[in-house]
């Protein structure tokens, strides 16, 4: 009986793996077919051309900040300067105890203005709002901490006056484009285009001057490196091909243009959302297919955000198990969007997929991997299955892992240096052991932490932007450690 | 070989390992020699590319001229195509003259035939490229094949024609995309249609009239809003008439178009415009009554610092800030209108101008204002709020109550 329960076990692992890993080429082939389509798109196109467009609409930057003293004046002199027809940048305050309020109106000149604040959504009280004398552009709400980056951006919707807003974490660096970009498949189709992603990679190892990304290199450290490649499978690849399919389930938190009112209607970010991101665009999915409205949202790969990755095991852990709480609190709560065919192949393909393929991923692996462990010490794993697992679950995962670098070198190229690009490959090959084996046990600690009801926000270390600076000032020289929130 | 072979199969699983891990190296080898082997034939191509563009730049005048014969560039297609990148990015920032010079010389070349070929015969993306290239060339016989793709099954072709005639930016082309709009309907999402038809129309807006007066929505009203953008003064009697169309975004657009008219004829319709039951056009309205900028504008911009649109009365206080003189008689006004709504929307704006020092001396130097009225001008100005005896009430009975008052 055990044998046998063992070598079904053991097979259905191998199917699994076999269909994920198949799902995932299909992925890298339509990923590749679209990146080449948008390239040769934007042979008949200039950027330069929306700069000078009337019609270009304004956007509205909302940045949420707390306790983020050390970067914030860096990170809002440099989207400030982002290459854009019209915009404002909303800058909400959320409870910061250390000094981001006062050295933001050191820098920009706040003054204190009565601006009429409507709280559409509901978000907590604001404080204040300010205007900066330096740039009328730029305008700062000090509200008290509600305990969520979803309550800070629900306060900047409410503010926001463009019709359109781009989320941006405070501790992210735009490139000087990435607006003049991403609005590309809005100004096509203002009427269907409800939201818009960007690209978010890893800054850690480059160089940063005055807000600016001067020289983009790998990170040193082996687990930033495979964060660099998780992040490129992730966006050049998967979002890449959900989003061509018109199935895209998540835009970034850290960078994301969404049509103003639309948010509005649909009540904002839930403050107590843990994956507030995902969960969002979950939302929107539903809203938009409930009323029978024709949209897209899209996801371009060339519009980037830099942001910084988590440096040490403890962190990231943090970060994997909040993003797997995130996921599974997001699929629970839409789970009546399931094979129901009002939801189209939202509902009957691209959640599906994130349920099996994602959520339920690190339980069935640590049960194949129990259970080929299991036969082993029984004596009965059998030779040829054992190949196949190899195959099937890390050789493929492996070749797709190495078809998402070779798209990142075909196309956006970013990394200049050959030996980044040939570290990288590297890393292809190593991150299935012992990390994968990590990660699942992050990911299945996440979903025990929300199945015990345990909601709360483990902070992350980061080294903040400013660590990145190049050549830092005397007196920063050493790298300033700062515990952010989110 | 055959020993090889059979020393992996003694060694047994570890064997297997042994040869997946040399299959990876290769692989991994192999991958990285094809990087390794496109950035180099990349690098020498940008390099090569890089040096021809500096001869080209070099050599500029006399192949503009025709002093370098053009067959001998273009039968080159590395050659063709750096010289037509730089013809049509020169063509972009190029003065008048500078244009008839570049353009004789596209004739001459016959690189615009090469366009046009392209736009009519290539398909997908290549056909794109050209169609868009060829409306940066801003050549008038280019225009008929622009005309053709607007009507193409594709809807990426389509919108590159209209980018291409976009880019033309003569009545000629907002011709075509007029009349294609009248005869083909709204085949093309509004944005990129109304972007092309504003650079277009804007030399002769009075163009526009005819296809609006002859057209039904949704295309009467795309060409209203280009209409808004693009109206000049010399228009003014003949958008009158679409101050009392049946349709609320022709009304918009033209309160939008109002301000470049004649200043009483704007006026008089923009005062009418306010009183509109559709917000948008109220907000056009009051935005345009800003433009004007006049004293006689402030009894309509007061009364919609009172609109139940929260815009409309931001709007209306910023049109009304517009106005510099007599900011202090307004602000009594405002205070006199006993809306809380209105005077929080004046202060709004009043603060996001910084005018609140300059309204603060204004009142205090004014001699038309007795000292009771001017204490509670500048306490309003402080406290942002009204002062209200109802409120006082209130405060008094729950004061009276948590007394423990009956």
């Amino acid at each position: 009986m055990i044998l046998r329960l063992l070598a079904i076990s053991n097979q259905t692992l191998l199917y699994y793996y076999l269909l994920c890993n198949f799902s995932y080429l299909l992925m890298l082939i339509i990923a590749f077919r679209t990146s080449i389509a948008h390239h040769r798109n934007l042979q008949s196109f200039k950027l330069a051309w929306i700069k000078e467009a009337p019609l270009a609409p304004p956007i509205s930057i909302i940045v949420p900040a707390h306790n983020e003293e050390k970067s914030i004046c860096i990170s809002i002199q440099s989207l400030l300067t982002l290459q854009y027809p019209e915009l404002e940048l909303i800058v909400v305050n959320d409870g910061s105890t250390d000094g981001t309020l006062s050295a933001l109106s050191e820098r920009f000149r706040l003054r204190p203005i009565r601006a009429v604040y409507v709280s559409q959504i509901q978000s907590a009280p604001v404080r204040r709002i300010y205007r900066s004398e330096a740039d009328p552009r730029l305008m700062v709400l000090d509200k008290e901490s509600a305990g969520s980056k979803s309550d800070a951006i629900n306060a900047g919707v409410n503010a926001a006056k463009c019709p359109y807003i781009c989320v941006v974490d405070a501790d992210s660096v735009l490139e000087d484009d990435a607006l003049l970009r991403i609005m590309v498949p809005v100004l096509a189709d203002p009427g269907r285009v409800v939201c818009v992603g960007g690209i978010v990679r890893v800054v850690n190892g480059s160089a940063i001057r005055n807000g600016r990304i001067e020289r983009i290199r790998l990170p040193r450290k082996s687990i930033e490196i495979i964060q660099v490649i998780e992040y490129l499978r992730a966006f050049l690849v998967a979002r890449e091909a959900w989003a061509s399919a018109n199935m895209l389930m998540i835009v970034s938190g850290a960078f994301g243009v969404f049509k103003t009112d639309l948010v509005r209607k649909v009540g904002g970010y839930r403050s107590d959302a843990i994956g507030e991101d995902f969960e969002l665009v979950v939302r929107l999915h539903r809203y938009l297919l409930d009323n029978r409205e024709k949209y897209r949202i899209a996801f371009l790969p060339d519009p980037v955000c830099w942001t910084e990755a988590p440096s040490d095991l403890k962190s990231l852990g943090r970060q994997r198990s909040r993003w797997q709480k995130g996921l599974l609190d997001g699929l629970w709560r839409h789970r009546q969007m399931l094979f129901r065919t009002r939801y189209e192949r939202t509902g009957c393909l691209a959640l599906p997929y994130l349920w099996f393929f994602e959520l339920f991923a690190p339980l069935i692996e640590s049960l194949g991997i129990v259970s080929i462990m299991a036969a082993a010490s029984l004596g009965i794993l059998n030779r040829d299955f054992f190949i196949q697992f190899l195959l099937f679950g890390y050789a493929f995962a492996t070749a797709i892992s190495i078809g998402s670098v070779l798209q990142e070198e075909l196309t956006y190229r970013r990394y200049t240096d050959w030996r980044d690009v040939a570290r990288l490959v590297m890393y292809c090959f190593l991150e299935h052991f012992p990390y994968r084996q990590i990660q699942i046990y992050w990911r299945l600690q996440g979903m025990w932490q929300y199945l015990r009801g345990d909601h709360t926000w483990k902070t992350i270390k980061r080294t903040g932007l400013e660590s990145f600076h190049t050549p830092p000032p005397a007196e920063d020289n050493a790298t300033v450690s700062s515990v952010a929130k989110w | 070989m055959e020993s090889v072979s059979k020393h992996f199969v003694s060694l047994g699983p570890a064997g297997f390992v042994l040869k997946a891990l040399l299959v990876a190296i290769a692989a991994n080898l192999l991958l990285l020699g094809f990087i390794f082997f496109r950035r180099s034939y990349r690098k020498r191509f940008f390099r090569k590319r890089d040096a021809r563009l500096l001869d080209i730049q070099r050599d500029w005048d006399r192949l503009i001229s025709g002093a370098i014969p053009y067959e001998s560039w273009r039968r080159k297609p590395f050659d063709l195509r750096i010289i037509e990148t730089v013809v049509l990015d020169k063509l972009e920032s190029a003065d008048r003259e500078e244009a008839t010079r570049l353009l004789k010389f596209l004739r001459a070349s016959r690189l615009i035939e090469k366009l046009i070929f392209e736009a009519r015969q290539h398909t997908g993306w290549r056909k794109n490229r050209a169609l868009v290239a060829l409306g940066r060339t801003r050549a008038p016989e280019g225009i008929p094949a622009l005309a053709e793709a607007l009507r193409d099954r594709d809807l990426e072709t389509r919108l590159a024609a209209i980018r291409g005639l976009g880019r033309m930016a003569c009545p000629e082309a907002g011709d075509e995309l007029l009349n294609s709009l009248m005869e083909v309907g709204l085949q093309v999402p509004a944005l990129p249609l109304q972007s092309a038809l504003v650079q277009c129309c804007s030399e002769r807006p009075r163009m526009l009239l005819k296809f609006l007066q002859n057209s039904e929505m949704p295309v009467r009203q795309i060409i209203g809003r280009v209409m808004g953008e693009v109206a000049v003064p010399s228009l003014g009697n003949d958008l009158l008439p679409f101050v009392q169309d049946e349709e609320a975004e022709l009304r918009a657009a033209a309160a939008r178009a109002l301000p470049c008219c004649d200043a009483n004829l704007a006026l008089e319709a923009l005062t009418d415009l306010v009183n509109d039951p559709v917000w948008f056009v109220r907000l056009r309205a009051v935005v345009s009554l800003g433009k004007v900028a006049d004293p006689a504008t402030v009894p309509p911009l007061l009364r919609c610092l009172r609109d139940p649109n929260r815009l409309i009365r931001l709007r209306s206080a910023e049109a009304i800030l517009k106005i510099k003189k007599g900011q202090a008689e307004i602000f009594h006004q405002v205070l006199a209108a006993k809306d809380k709504y209105a005077l929080h929307a004046y202060l709004t704006a009043l603060d996001n101008n910084g005018f609140q020092e300059m309204l603060r001396e204004e009142i205090t130097r004014h001699g038309g204002f007795s000292e009771a009225t001017k204490s509670a001008l500048l306490q309003a100005l402080r406290i942002g709020n009204l002062h209200d005896d109802r409120s006082e009430k209130v405060k008094e009975t729950a004061l009276a109550r948590a007394a423990g008052a009956p």
